[in-house]
């Protein structure tokens, strides 16, 4: 006589199956509330005419909201600061992040104190920055302008944040002090994933210190590297905070990021089908940046 | 490989999830709010930031009259007061209650977020008579009145007369030209740096309202009856201010380039410390420069609006019925209208909380009998001059061209106005540029 004391294969199977789909289930539906719906949502809206003060009338347009904000002026503007933003910021917020991890990776003394100190700037919400950033700067009476005064740098103050050859880069610098601490963490974690044994053979085969850095460090970081361009990326291209309460896009237009145009489409023009075509080109060229990276930065399976 | 794909997985959904959130936040403008959240005697009232105290004192004493009716308070800056109103109305979360301005009505009555009071409430329709013209038609679109006004005031030239006078001057000046001269003659003598500062932060909507002062004061129009702009005609008004701030600016270094960043509360305390001798601002600023903590406490004078027409802007700030009140039902409508007659009618036969705002704030009134109240007279006079305030009045006038794109069109034209101010176009072509926005958003509204 036999007893069964364990349920067949096929019966584990299902139930295996079962407590996956139960358990990702959750997870899933919360996505597609918060990531899927405004998805659709924007998608349906880009392309309808959605102004709000044309509340009862809004036909299908097709193509045109995308049509209209490309062709329109701001968008050249916008595209051009937001290169220009990215190409300030990415490379020096992860330069930045590299080399402050490799200092804090000599294992020197009070490295806990470091460590807390390099995280602060990223545990200040982003619209306080703003707010520090724009007391610091501001032209009439900020205390960078006080300090240089004094040390007589300067004989006037100089409107950083009203200035338009300024103002990116006033921007930029408050962007990369907030950012940096993120990459010195990922960067860190990576550093001491790396025996003492790899660095210590390649000195015994007298590399200088540049050699081991660029033959046997990098390569070694080419994950954390990776993470850090493509997220710092999309912080670029997406960043919103700082600019709303720095410079408003100004003066003029000469810190009017995408982010920006797609805010101001929607919640100044009220204009929410032109402000959805917005969002979805700035996906879309966040997603080829994306590509572009992964291609550039071939991982291979061994890094996993 | 699999880093790979989880790193593209990671940032699609850190990008998807970023962005749309721009895109959804517009929220359907049909929708409808939940129904019984709230008792009808329960009033959302939302506001711009300002003086928060005196107005929970005021609905303290409200509430204290009118037990049945409580008020919650909700208060925004200035400077994101239309975006964060736009969530609100658009997301299902209307107020019953809310500052509005003429700047806005005649937007968010074409969204459909206001409502005429004069139907629903026609006991406040009944003050009319005793508002200033400019402040009555500020709130009021196709013969219906959508407010009671919190405040109206006007836009006026402020000077310092101690620095004036130390510049050699007998008064202040009366045109452009003149304060031209007495603002270089300051910086010769080292009196200030930058003898003016206009405030022309990009994201305030008082920048646009400065301009028009300053075209009006020289007797320029910036749109006509039909609503046509005449801003970019050739040798235009506007063309003339333009150009005199960019001049002020960049070739005569006479105008604080940070300007551009500055706001009312920061002009106030520049000039407050004595940074600046000349600056354009809402009126009630002046008593804040006279009376408040500051250096030059007491030095502040106001003028006409230097030109040659010494017109300027007249604004009003109102309460508005908002169309959560109606959405309730009658119930909430009646507390709305109690409510907004304690704070822009008469209690016991006087303007008690806009009475206050006078004297304790120094706030125009559209409510004209109140300057024969001999108690605002005496008030105003500690800061001002009730006599030129008057005369200042009676050359006042509304915007211009206040049409549901209006609010839209403010939004590009003062990056056009940067633009020419910072010399980084002609004041033609920024005009222009303006003036072709205008037409586009008059076609797209069908106008």
């Amino acid at each position: 006589m036999a007893v069964a004391t364990a349920p067949r294969p096929a019966k584990r199977f299902r139930r295996s199956r079962l407590y996956t789909w139960g358990t990702i289930l959750p997870v899933l539906a919360l996505v597609a509330l918060f990531t899927l719906f405004p998805f659709v949502y924007a998608a349906v809206n880009s392309t309808r005419q959605r102004i709000l003060t044309i509340p009862y009338h809004q036909p299908f347009v097709g193509l045109k909201n995308y049509e209209q904000v490309i062709s329109s002026d701001t968008f050249d503007v916008a595209v051009r600061n937001t290169l220009v933003f990215a190409l300030l910021t990415v490379p020096t917020v992860t330069a930045l992040g590299l080399g402050v991890a490799l200092l804090l990776n000599q294992r020197v003394r009070g490295f806990g104190v470091l460590v807390a100190l390099v995280l602060l700037p990223w545990s200040i919400p982003l619209v306080s920055a703003g707010i520090m950033w724009r007391l610091l700067l501001h032209g009439n009476f900020g205390s960078l302008n006080g300090l240089l005064l004094q040390l007589g740098i300067i004989d006037s103050y100089v409107p950083w944040l009203s200035d338009p050859d300024l103002a990116m880069g006033a921007v930029a610098m408050a962007h990369v002090w907030r950012e940096f601490p993120l990459p010195t963490i990922l960067f860190l974690a990576g550093l001491q994933t790396i025996t003492p044994e790899i660095l210590e053979a390649a000195r015994l085969d007298r590399a200088t210190a540049w050699q081991r850095f660029r033959y046997v460090t990098l390569p070694l970081l080419k994950a954390p590297l990776l993470i850090v361009l493509v997220y710092e990326t999309m912080i670029a291209v997406s960043v919103f905070d700082l600019v709303y309460v720095l410079t408003g896009g100004g003066p003029g237009t000469s810190t009017t990021l995408f982010s920006w145009y797609a805010y101001t489409a929607t919640f100044k023009f009220l204009n929410l089908g032109q402000g959805a075509a917005l969002s979805f080109l700035m996906t879309a060229a966040l997603v080829i940046a994306i590509v572009v990276y992964m291609r550039v930065i071939r991982l291979r399976e061994e890094v996993v | 490989m699999l880093l790979r794909r989880r790193v593209a997985f990671f940032a699609g959904v850190v990008a998807a999830g970023s962005l749309f959130s721009i895109a959804a936040c517009g929220g359907n403008d049909e929708a409808a709010p939940a129904e019984g959240v709230k008792a009808a005697g329960n009033l959302d009232f939302v506001v711009w930031s300002y003086s928060i105290e005196t107005i929970q004192d005021n609905i303290k004493r409200f509430e204290k009259s009118n037990p049945a009716i409580t008020i919650k308070l909700a208060d925004h800056s200035w400077f994101d007061y239309h975006d964060i109103m736009a969530t609100k109305f658009t997301s299902g979360n209307a107020p019953d209650v809310a500052y509005s301005s003429d700047h806005w009505l005649r937007e968010w009555v074409a969204a459909g977020w206001l409502e005429p009071i004069d139907k629903r409430c026609p006991g406040l329709a009944n003050y009319k008579d005793e508002w200033a013209p400019y402040a009555a038609e500020g709130m009021t679109l196709d013969n219906k009145l959508y407010g009671v006004p919190y405040y109206a005031d006007l836009v006026i030239f402020i000077y310092n007369d101690k620095m004036v006078k130390q510049a050699g001057f007998s008064g202040p000046p009366q045109t452009l030209a003149e304060l031209q001269q007495q603002a270089l003659a300051m910086k010769k003598k080292g009196i200030a740096q930058y003898p003016i500062n206009i405030p022309m932060k990009k994201d305030d909507p008082w920048a646009i309202e400065f301009v028009y002062s300053m075209v009006y004061g020289d007797g320029g129009s910036m749109f006509n009856k039909e609503n046509a702009p005449v801003f970019n005609e050739p040798g235009s008004q506007a063309e003339k201010v333009l150009q005199w701030l960019a001049d002020a600016r960049n070739k005569l270094k006479i105008s604080d380039p940070a300007a551009l960043e500055m706001a009312e509360p920061d002009v106030v305390k520049a000039m407050g410390a004595g940074r600046h001798a000349f600056t354009i601002l809402a009126k009630y600023n002046l008593a804040e420069l006279n009376l408040g903590q500051h250096k030059q406490k007491g030095n502040f004078k106001m003028a006409l609006m230097p030109g040659s027409t010494h017109s300027t802007v007249g604004f009003v700030r109102f309460y508005s019925l908002g169309k959560g009140a109606v959405d309730q039902g009658d119930a909430a409508v009646k507390a709305s209208c109690k409510f907004m007659n304690y704070f822009g009618g008469k209690t016991g036969g006087q303007y008690k909380v806009m009475k206050r705002w006078a004297l304790e704030k120094g706030l125009g009134f559209a409510n004209l009998p109140l300057y024969d109240d001999p108690q605002v007279q005496q008030a105003i006079n500690k800061w001002g001059d009730v006599a030129l305030e008057r005369k200042q009045a009676e050359l006042a006038r509304v915007k211009e061209g206040l049409t549901p794109w209006w609010g839209a069109w403010d939004i590009y034209a003062r990056e056009q106005i940067h633009a020419a101010i910072l010399g980084r176009s002609t004041p033609k072509q920024a005009l222009q540029k303006m003036a072709d926005r205008w037409e586009q958003l008059r076609e797209q509204h069908g106008g």
